[in-house]
């Protein structure tokens, strides 16, 4: 039951519900920052020059939002990745791992395959894409056919491919012009870029966003209106359920998990493609792109629009963090201790819990009753 | 194959093994009590970072250490609070705990020693090695036991503590009782989520300690996510030893051997970043060789049922 609990939340149409659904992540939020600012003052800086730094940073003009918006957009990837496959009840946390093997093979296929132009931005991202849902198909047919728990394939094989892709860019795809500190691949041909939006002067803002919105409306849909979606919505609230209702649960399951690792693998080659244009050693590990993806969508209650929006506010916080390091003593980590502190309030339901005690407590005693 | 080569691998195995044992056992205890504990690498992780900061500020071992299992046991009681007695959902509470433990450590990596990355020191010295004074005349032996620490005996200790614990004695069975059926053993007067909670502590102090051999063990040294996945292989070593303390000690060799492997396959045509994925891509194949006859059993009872 507790399995379900997170994917169940919100499925009565009630305005009451639905505000206490609303004010739960807007609380915790809050409550998140609130602990942060609790870091900072202890650090003996000041909390409110702090913050609005910090969120001038991320989110004070034009600029500063577009720059918001680019390092969000490989963030709504795996967000989404992790909204196909936890709302499964398949608790994928290898976002980083699908991400790095779609960003390397599209790096790859853009430099060593003799393609050009749109074609070739086209195939690698494809290719990418496949890579990535193979890879996390790997880990679901484990599951479904030996009963390897996912979630721990899923993760070791984030360091397997870490490993593998330093390997590559030490050895067989190394640039060996430019300097030899950074260990980064070929650059991808200019050709190839995901065009750049050029909505303010100087950013680096592209197209890929808008496959982000994109793919999360295509998202919405699948999750409403398919068979597809209502049968992975069905197996995460009830496996057994879903079973006994004759829904094919490993062929559910490897799709979902395909998807899932797809989005995630997208995230990853429309970052090479669209803002780094090669390869760096880490740039997807240090970013830790897939962990605030995750973070996005359990705050957003695995909701796609939500998901969105929790994205945008938390790739907001980072590059508004990269600022901070920058003028104070505070560094970029704290961003990643506040993400940390409102996810797991989010998890406790605190302020759900502070908020409908009145009927929480009815409830516990007619269950009293009944017991 | 030479005896003095097989004594430096045993060897190296027991120094790898011993970290993910304390992890495994941790999560052994959570497994008995049916709490699903996915936070042990962030226990483990400030563990880690705990043994290195207090080893640099205060210069004590014996304070170090314990402040690893206290500090893992902090951790751990978040994870009890947030998921036990608030009833928050496994997976996001053991996430977000490992997110906070990895992005809490750099941080405080930053504030007390103004460094990113990782931190040493000259000034730090690492956990007493110890010497027993017979094996010592033995060539052979004296290299399999050579270079061990106190905490590393520690853990086979722990490990057969446990066993009895669990096995012989009345409070270890009524700890059992909570992870088979809670509701029928609090019918009995047992507190259950009082005895959920302390389990999960307890996997904390572990995980601490694991942190503490893996940062004062055989180097003084803190990386930023020097864990990589060690909480997740303790996991599969636990599943793999079926929960039992023995089992998972045996696990838990298994692995170390693997990661033992992968070091010493360095020195060979196979390159460095390659082989430091070998233990990760063992932990998944033996997953999946050990676990294949259960699901096939479970299935049957499924259909059974039907």
């Amino acid at each position: 039951m507790k399995k379900c609990e997170i994917i169940s939340a919100g499925h009565k149409l009630n305005v009451k519900n639905y505000i206490v659904k609303l004010l739960q992540p807007i609380f915790s939020i809050l409550a998140g920052l609130f602990v942060g600012g609790i870091i900072i003052a202890l650090m003996g800086e000041n909390v409110i020059d702090t913050y609005i730094t910090m969120f001038r940073g991320g989110f004070g003009s034009p600029y500063y939002f577009m720059s918001t918006l680019t390092r969000a957009t490989p963030i709504i990837f795996c967000g989404l990745g992790v909204v196909v496959s936890w709302r499964a009840g398949l608790f994928n946390i290898g976002g980083e791992g699908q991400m790095i093997v779609g960003a390397i093979t599209s790096v790859a296929v853009a430099v060593y395959l003799p393609i050009d132009g749109i074609t070739g931005l086209l195939i690698s991202l494809m290719a990418g894409i496949v890579a990535g849902g193979l890879y996390a198909l790997l880990a679901a047919w484990l599951e479904a056919r030996f009963g390897v728990l996912l979630l721990i394939t899923t993760l070791l094989m984030n360091y397997i491919a870490d490993y593998v892709t330093t390997y590559l860019l030490v050895y067989p795809m190394r640039n060996t012009e430019g300097d030899a500190i950074v260990v980064r691949s070929e650059a991808i041909p200019e050709s190839m870029w995901i065009p750049r939006m050029n909505l303010v002067n100087g950013s680096t803002l592209h197209y890929g966003i808008v496959i982000a919105l994109v793919l999360t409306a295509a998202l919405i849909f699948i999750n409403r209106k398919t068979v597809f979606g209502y049968e992975s919505r069905i197996s995460g609230l009830n496996p057994g359920f879903a079973e006994y209702g004759g829904i094919k649960q490993t062929k559910m399951m490897l799709m979902a998990m395909f998807i899932s690792g797809a989005l995630c693998a997208l995230g990853g080659s429309i970052e090479v493609m669209g803002t780094k244009h090669a390869y760096y050693g880490g740039m997807i590990t240090s970013t830790s792109f897939a962990w605030t993806g995750l973070m996005a969508a359990l705050v957003a209650d695995l909701n796609p629009v939500g998901t969105v929006i929790c994205s945008i506010f938390l790739a907001g916080i980072q590059t508004g963090g990269a600022m901070l390091e920058r003028s104070t003593n505070v560094p970029l980590e704290i961003t990643m201790v506040i993400q940390a502190i409102i996810t797991l309030l989010i998890s406790a339901k605190f302020f759900v819990r502070f908020l409908s005690r009145h009927s929480e407590r009815k409830k516990e005693k007619e269950e009293g009753a009944t017991v | 194959m030479n005896p003095d080569y097989i004594a430096v691998v045993i060897n190296s195995t027991i120094r790898m093994t011993m970290p993910v044992l304390f992890v495994a056992l941790g999560s052994a205890i959570c497994n008995k009590v049916n709490v699903f504990n996915l936070a042990l690498e962030g226990q483990m992780l400030v563990g880690a970072f705990s043994a290195i900061a207090i080893n640099f500020f205060t210069g004590s071992l014996v304070l170090s250490v314990l402040g690893a299992a206290l500090a893992g046991m902090i951790i751990a009681l978040i994870v009890a609070v947030i998921q036990i007695k608030f009833a928050g959902q496994d997976m996001v509470v053991g996430t977000s705990v490992n997110i906070l433990a990895l992005g809490g450590t750099s941080f405080l990596l930053y504030i007390l020693f103004n460094t990113k990355g990782y931190f040493t020191d000259p000034s730090m010295s690492g956990l007493t090695k110890i010497s027993i004074p017979v094996i010592r005349r033995i060539p052979f032996l004296k290299t399999i036991f050579g270079d061990l620490t106190f905490v590393d005996y520690l853990a086979i200790v722990i490990a057969v503590l446990m066993f009895f614990y669990l096995y012989k004695t009345v409070s270890g069975f009524r700890l059992q009782s909570v992870g088979i059926n809670k509701k029928a053993a609090e019918s009995c007067g047992i507190n259950g989520t009082g005895i959920q909670m302390a389990a999960v502590l307890c996997s904390g102090i572990l995980c601490g300690l694991g942190g503490a051999l893996l940062t004062l063990g055989q180097v003084t040294l803190f990386i930023e996510n020097i864990t990589a996945g060690r909480g997740f292989i303790a996991m599969a070593a636990a599943m793999l030893g079926n929960s039992h303390p023995l089992g998972v000690m045996a696990a838990s060799f298994f692995f170390g051997f693997a990661e033992a492997v992968g070091t010493m396959m360095q020195n060979t045509a196979i390159k460095g970043q390659l082989t430091l994925a070998f233990p990760y891509i063992v932990t998944i194949i033996t997953l999946v060789l050990s676990s294949g006859k259960v699901r096939r059993r479970k299935k049957v009872k499924v259909y059974k049922k039907v």
